[in-house]
């Protein structure tokens, strides 16, 4: 004996039923084409919009993952049912994938280079192509440089100079595929040591460290943040859409190709390898350079229809020192992610607070210069920015295979985070060190 | 117990937006005295009483204690005690915290308070029960408990808000009798407020008769019953008789009273009678006599017929009509007293003596002066 | 009402026992026994030793206890005031605070978040004005500030509403007998009036607790990841279904809120206050004085300001093109508006179907267990009810968890689409979660139609089913429509679970649009828009089902 629906609730229902319907049926399988990527609305949409139009009764259905947890989300789909293309401006991401038998081969026809400077853009296998090109380097708000009186950044190793203190932003390379790039670069072009140093210092400017890549971009462009390291098509978009921007390639810095690949297991095959096709056909290839998407083309010959001063990778107009080994990024992917978030994302207010202290002294220091302090304010910076896995662990297969585990065994999992633990307090340790050396500094500086 | 305090209101005027509440009210009430506020609903007498308690503020006029000046001082300061019509028992609170409360205001110390605590309780007759809520009592309780609250910070005044309206009929007779005996023994000024006619002859010294936000008369109980001041004091209180009418020409030391409702008869002319004009007669029930035939005597005879008839053990209720009015009339009953049968022709004595002759008027004129002069 | 329970009752009971227990109950206890057992199937706690290990998870439980304890604290203090100045005071300005108990509730607050970011940022209006002025930077939106701030603007109405209603219930012969013995101002408060109306106040602050300690969206949207919520959803979606710290996590939001939950109901039931005495009749309000009338009338107008702001910049942000360090946007543009009616057409659609269904749902569940808790002897008919009403209490992130882990694998009858990646989990989901809501509408409606109306229908002829298909659904009729309208307003703005189940674009509901609109670098004033149009319709919800509400009260009036 249940309740009846009142007379308005069966009228509504029974108007609703036909487009219920319509819902429940699966689509088509022959016309969908399901894409799993990071990539914001505007490109996706873009591209969604052209193919449809291209291939009249074609549906693409996008799936907005960041890369990790797309990685994850093919992993954990069953075979049969997974996306049909993963497309990604995260190479390691596409070595993991290809690794675990989660792509197949598939040859679109199209010739698209080789290399990008020493970078190989395709996967020579053939599991995976490049389809646009990025690099990484800064963006800033000119209103609030201007209102900060900051100096424009060119390089990395500007950003860890006091005067950016708290006026930063970058987001966490666990959380973002291009931020995780971006770090690797940075230790593949100066070393890990040095690198993790930069690194670390940079981070100590910053006022977040933010949940996904989007929030560093986001925030520079509304002006909460004054400058944020992003991968380029954030800058140039923002400041192609009217925002107060400029953006930099800084001379560290590597053209790391976007990725599009066939998923293994896909549902639907077929409509992926023509959406591939599609992106790499010219008209796919032009859509990049709308000024609200601002991404460089893989295919050179599109740059001969791009607006001038549009940068351009095969013309050399970007300098890009690194020769990014995505091999060496690919092994130690889940412990540069872990150790970035252990001591830098999770202990941020203690390194920006050793930051602080750091410059502080440093200023003390350099209007009434003392030995002991300098002694000091060096034993200081160490302990800040010294990265608490040595170089030499790194090269240790057995320890950089822990965090390849997928975490189903308590066991592992306890290891893992037993050691996450540790580095976790050894930074905050360190970082308090840091402070408590640099404020003896500042003392002896009155 | 402190000094009983005397309590005036004078030239009171209160309205609410537009509605005037109260209008030029003056009463004194005597240190130690039972003072009660009688009237239909509405008629202020509540209003009045949370005037002296401070929860209202009057546009015009003064409330004196004892003599000082307290219309601006706010509630909490006026040292009286004030017993709700809903007891306005904090159901958070056990009955002995309820009765503290007022203690711990005052900053007592704790056995202090402890004791007076339990002497109020003891007052009231609740003493085991101080650690019950107020949910767990009876409505009886729940109103001794609320005296017990007022009577533990031995206020000069006691103000009672229809205190007994929310009892059964039993209790509330039972209630007013401990409220009288405990008054006199503590010999605190206490204002009463009821609509219950009964209750205030009953219990008070004297009793203030209001209608309208205007005082009708001010008097001890039998003063009102026997000389009410007017119409409306004189139907309010006690059940009476009333006809209208006009005054005609004297006759020697008559005159005659002609009514279209009654018939028309002489009345021996006395020096407290309006003149000539219309009026009304008032006349109590058991003023009244029922005769086969006409007696002699001083009353005045008049044709009746016996309409309906009530047994109430101590009399017997008749309703006759004369003439165009029915008229009550009480006949005291014991064994062999004579009982008419509805229906019956009879004569109906009324006493001339017992007849009260009011002018008609306009019901809310009572000169402020009548109220204050109270029974002197 | 017969003695015995019949069987169809029975078999209607059985039935929403089973639904609850599909769609809720196993959900939920599944992600409680993944965080207490090994793959293997044995029972364990060092999953809960890890967690307490990692002391970014000992920090996330820290912040989220504050940040949910300091909202309470701040809603409080804006909110008690004004529910005594309405209810206490003779007040020109009560309506604008019946406003201030609506305005904030019908922006939900991961949407306001970021135009307060905006307003009351780093480089906001607000600080933009204080620096030029002051040379002094706020950080009102500086982390868990920034989620206080907000959570407290957008959830300070439930204690409003609370505190008022109980107020209201006092009789103000209480206030006037502790006035009469000595009692005044805040000895006053403290001692009569905030006791009595505490069971009110209590109902109020847990439910604000539990709802800022549960989360997801807010702190998302602000970039505050070490929390509680956000910690669970980033864990499951990056490293993955299996992370069993999230499931520890889940775990605890679930204990918190339950035992949030228990211990407000446990304190309520020893205070049964508001049965005992009805508002006094005669007593009139207090005046204000002049000056307590200004500083009335300028709290009033500084929380007003504040609920509007997340308002007016959303509107300013739906009509921007640039935004960036200014005081108001300087370029302005209705090309946004265009952008989301020609591509979010279907995500609107989305809402509208899957909220709408899972209204319906409740509803028609909502009554069905009212009736069978009031009208029939149906066996463990309060379980029911309990079950449907501790699903307030569980948070979206760990439902959402849930039905992935639960239904891993399902497939949907007669398609080859598993359950987590259609359009019919989002219905299960929201009509879960909503359900409490529907049914406590649907209870006060039946609760209003006396049993002896029913009787002389039966004594007439009408079967029980009859019964209540022509007599006690139609009466009802009001209560159902505000519990529907209730229902479809919450989820139609819904984001926690709504961001762990959609896995396609097509399928995504208007507050994942949102959501998805806000990462876009081409400026968030789509997102804005689209913001806009969820606030209408939650405003235009809340009106109706207030008119609902108001409309049966009349009704009855009128008749009775």
């Amino acid at each position: 004996m249940h309740a009846r629906l009142p007379h308005f609730a069966r009228r509504a229902v029974r108007a609703a039923l036909p487009a219920l319907l319509a819902l429940a049926a699966p689509l088509a399988a022959g016309q969908q084409v399901t894409v799993i990527t990071s990539f914001p609305k505007e490109l996706t949409e873009a591209y969604k919009k052209a193919f449809e139009a291209k291939n009249p009764g074609a549906k693409v259905e996008i799936l907005n993952k960041g890369t990790p947890a797309g990685v994850a989300y093919v992993r954990e789909t069953p075979a049969g049912s997974r996306p049909d293309v993963f497309w990604a401006s995260a190479p390691d991401a596409f070595e993991v994938l290809a690794k675990d038998g989660l792509l197949q081969k598939y040859d679109p026809g199209v010739v698209v280079p080789a290399k990008i400077g020493n970078y190989p853009i395709n996967d020579p296998q053939g599991f995976y192509r490049g389809q646009a090109l990025a690099g990484y380097g800064i963006m800033w708000n000119t209103r609030y440089t201007k209102a900060n009186r900051l100096p424009d950044p060119q390089e990395w190793g500007d950003l860890a100079k006091p005067v950016y203190f708290g006026h930063v932003a970058m987001s966490s390379p666990s959380r973002s595929g291009t931020t995780h790039l971006t770090i690797e670069t940075i230790l593949q072009g100066e070393g890990w040591e040095k690198g993790w140093s930069q690194i670390l210092q940079i981070a100590g400017n910053c006022a977040a460290i933010t949940e996904r890549s989007f929030g560093v971009p986001d925030g520079v462009s509304n002006g909460q943040y004054g400058i944020g390291l992003v991968i380029d098509f954030f800058g140039l978009a923002a400041k192609n859409s009217g925002f107060p921007i400029e953006f930099v390639y800084p001379s560290v810095t590597a053209i790391v190709p976007a990725n599009i690949g066939l998923v293994n297991g896909a549902k639907n095959a077929d409509m992926g390898r023509r959406f591939i096709q599609f992106a790499l056909s010219e008209d796919g290839q032009l859509l990049l350079l709308d000024p609200k998407i601002s991404r460089l083309p893989v295919l050179p010959q599109t740059y001969e229809k791009a607006p001038k001063g549009y940068p351009n990778p095969y013309a050399g107009t970007i300098k890009a020192k690194v020769n990014f080994d995505s091999g060496l990024s690919d092994e130690r992917y889940y412990l540069v992610s872990a150790l970035f978030d252990h001591t830098v994302t999770f202990r941020h207010k203690e390194l920006v607070a050793a930051t602080q202290a750091i410059n502080g002294a440093a200023a003390q220091l350099a209007a009434k210069p003392n030995p002991r302090g300098r002694e000091l304010l060096a034993a200081a910076r160490a302990a800040a920015y010294t990265p608490v896995v040595e170089e030499s662990k790194t090269k240790d297969k057995g320890f950089v295979a822990v965090f390849r585990q997928t975490k189903r065994d308590a066991d592992a999992t306890k290891r893992m985070t037993a050691l996450e633990e540790h580095w976790g307090s050894a930074a905050k340790k360190n970082y308090a060190r840091a402070v408590e050396l640099a404020n003896e500094a500042a003392r002896l500086a009155k | 117990m402190s000094t009983a305090a005397r309590v005036e209101a004078r030239d009171v005027a209160l309205a609410f937006g537009k509605t005037e509440v109260l209008r030029d009210i003056s009463i004194v009430v005597e240190p130690g005295e039972f003072f009660t506020l009688l009237g239909p609903s509405g008629c202020g007498k509540s209003t009045l009483l949370r005037l002296i308690a401070g929860f209202n503020r009057a546009q015009r006029g003064a409330i004196l204690i004892d003599g000082r000046d307290v219309t601006a001082v706010p509630p909490w300061k006026r040292e009286l005690g004030m017993v709700f019509q809903s007891y306005a028992l904090w159901p958070h609170l056990t009955v002995a915290q309820n009765v503290a409360f007022g203690l711990e205001e005052r900053r007592l110390p704790r056995d202090e308070i402890r004791r007076k605590t339990r002497d109020a309780l003891g007052l009231v007759g609740l003493g085991e029960l101080s650690e019950r809520r107020p949910h767990q009592l009876s409505g009886g309780q729940q109103q001794r408990v609320a005296l017990a609250r007022t009577l533990a910070i031995e206020p000069r005044v006691l103000l009672l808000d229809e205190p007994l309206s929310n009892l059964d009929a039993k209790l509330r007779v039972h209630m007013r009798h401990e409220l009288g005996q405990l008054q006199r023994r503590l010999g605190i000024t206490t204002i009463f407020v009821t609509h219950d006619q009964e209750e205030a002859l009953t219990t008070s010294d004297r009793v203030a008769v209001m209608h309208q936000g205007v005082i009708q008369q001010v008097g001890t109980p039998m003063d009102l019953f026997d000389r009410p001041a007017n119409r409306f004091v004189a139907e309010f209180v006690g059940t009476i008789n009333v006809v209208s009418g006009t005054l005609q020409k004297s006759i020697g030391a008559s005159v005659l009273f002609v009514s279209p409702q009654a018939s028309s008869f002489s009345l021996p002319r006395t020096e407290e009678m309006p003149g000539h004009g219309a009026v009304t007669l008032a006349f109590r029930p058991h003023s009244l006599t029922l005769a086969e035939t006409a007696g002699g005597g001083t009353r005045v005879w008049l044709d009746a017929v016996i309409e309906a008839r009530e047994f109430l053990g101590e009399f017997v209720r008749y309703r006759v009509r004369v003439g165009g009015a029915e008229l009550i009339a009480d006949q005291m009953h014991f064994g062999g007293a004579p009982v008419y049968a509805p229906g019956k022709r009879v004569q109906v004595g009324l006493d001339p003596a017992q007849i009260k002759i009011f002018p008609e008027e306009a019901e809310a004129t009572v000169a402020p002066a009548r109220a204050a002069a109270g029974s002197a | 009402m017969s003695s015995r329970a019949s069987a169809p009752q029975i078999a209607v009971a059985l039935l929403i026992a089973a639904f609850l227990a599909a769609f809720l109950v196993v959900p939920v206890l599944t992600v409680v026994y993944v965080a207490v057992t090994n793959p293997d199937g044995s029972l364990t706690l060092a999953h809960f030793a890890a967690f307490f290990e990692l002391s970014l998870m000992r920090e996330s439980f820290w912040n989220s206890l504050y940040v949910a304890g300091l909202t309470v604290l701040f809603s409080t203090v804006v909110a008690l005031p004004l529910a005594y100045l309405t209810v206490r005071f003779q007040f020109r300005g009560a309506i604008l605070i019946q406003t201030l108990g609506v305005l904030p509730l019908v922006m939900p607050a991961f949407v306001g978040a970021a135009a307060m970011q905006l307003l009351f940022g780093r480089s906001g209006t607000v600080n933009l004005l204080l620096q030029d002025w002051f040379g002094i930077n706020i950080p009102l939106m500086q982390g868990l500030n920034g989620v206080i701030f907000v959570e407290t603007l957008h959830y300070f109405p439930f204690i409003l509403l609370n505190v008022s209603v109980a107020l209201a219930n006092i009789d103000t012969a209480m206030e006037e007998a502790a006035q009469n013995l000595g009692a005044s101002g805040f000895r006053l408060f403290r001692r009569i009036v905030f006791p009595l109306a505490r069971p009110g106040y209590v109902a109020g602050a847990s439910l604000v607790f539990i709802k800022v300690f549960d989360d997801l969206g807010t702190p998302l949207v602000l970039n505050v990841t070490n929390m509680l919520a956000p910690q669970a959803y980033l864990r499951v979606t990056s490293i993955g279904i299996e992370d069993p710290i999230g499931y520890v996590i889940c775990f605890i939001l679930v204990g918190f809120s339950i035992a949030a939950m228990a211990g407000a109901a446990g304190f309520l039931r020893g205070r049964e206050f508001a049965t005992l005495q009805r508002g006094g009749a005669g007593a009139p309000r207090r005046t204000l004085t002049r000056w307590q009338a200004a500083i009335a009338y300028g709290w009033i107008g500084l929380v007003l300001l504040l609920v509007l702001s997340p308002h007016l910049g959303l509107l300013l942000l739906s009509f921007s093109k640039v935004w960036s360090y200014t005081l108001i946007p300087e370029s302005f543009t209705l090309a946004n508006y265009a952008t989301v009616f020609t591509d979010s057409t279907r995500m609107i659609w989305n809402t509208l179907v899957y909220c709408g269904l899972a209204a319906l749902l409740d509803v028609v569940l909502g009554t069905a267990i009212a009736y069978l808790v009031l009208r029939t002897k149906v066996p463990g008919r309060q379980i029911l009810d309990h079950l449907a009403t501790v699903a307030l209490a569980m948070p979206g992130v760990v439902l959402g968890i849930g039905y992935l882990r639960t239904f891993r694998g399902v497939d949907l009858p007669f398609t080859d689409t598993p359950l987590v990646a259609s359009w019919v989990v989002f219905v299960l989901a929201y009509s879960v979660r909503r359900l409490p809501y529907a049914l406590r509408s649907c209870t006060a409606a039946l609760q209003q139609v006396h049993v002896s109306l029913e009787e002389a229908a039966q004594n007439l002829g009408a079967s029980q089913g009859r019964t209540i298909h022509r007599i006690v659904v139609p009466m009802m009729a009001g209560g159902i429509a505000a519990g529907f309208v209730t229902s479809f307003v919450t989820a139609a703005v819904e984001i926690s679970e709504t961001i762990l189940l959609t896995s396609r674009e097509s399928l995504a509901p208007m507050s994942y649009g949102i959501y998805l609109y806000m990462q876009s670098i081409a400026g968030r004033g789509p997102g804005a828009a689209l913001g806009v149009i969820a606030v209408i319709v939650v405003a235009v919800g809340t009106y109706f089902s207030h008119r609902f509400v108001a409309a049966r009260a009349a009704h009855q009036e009128r008749r009775g």
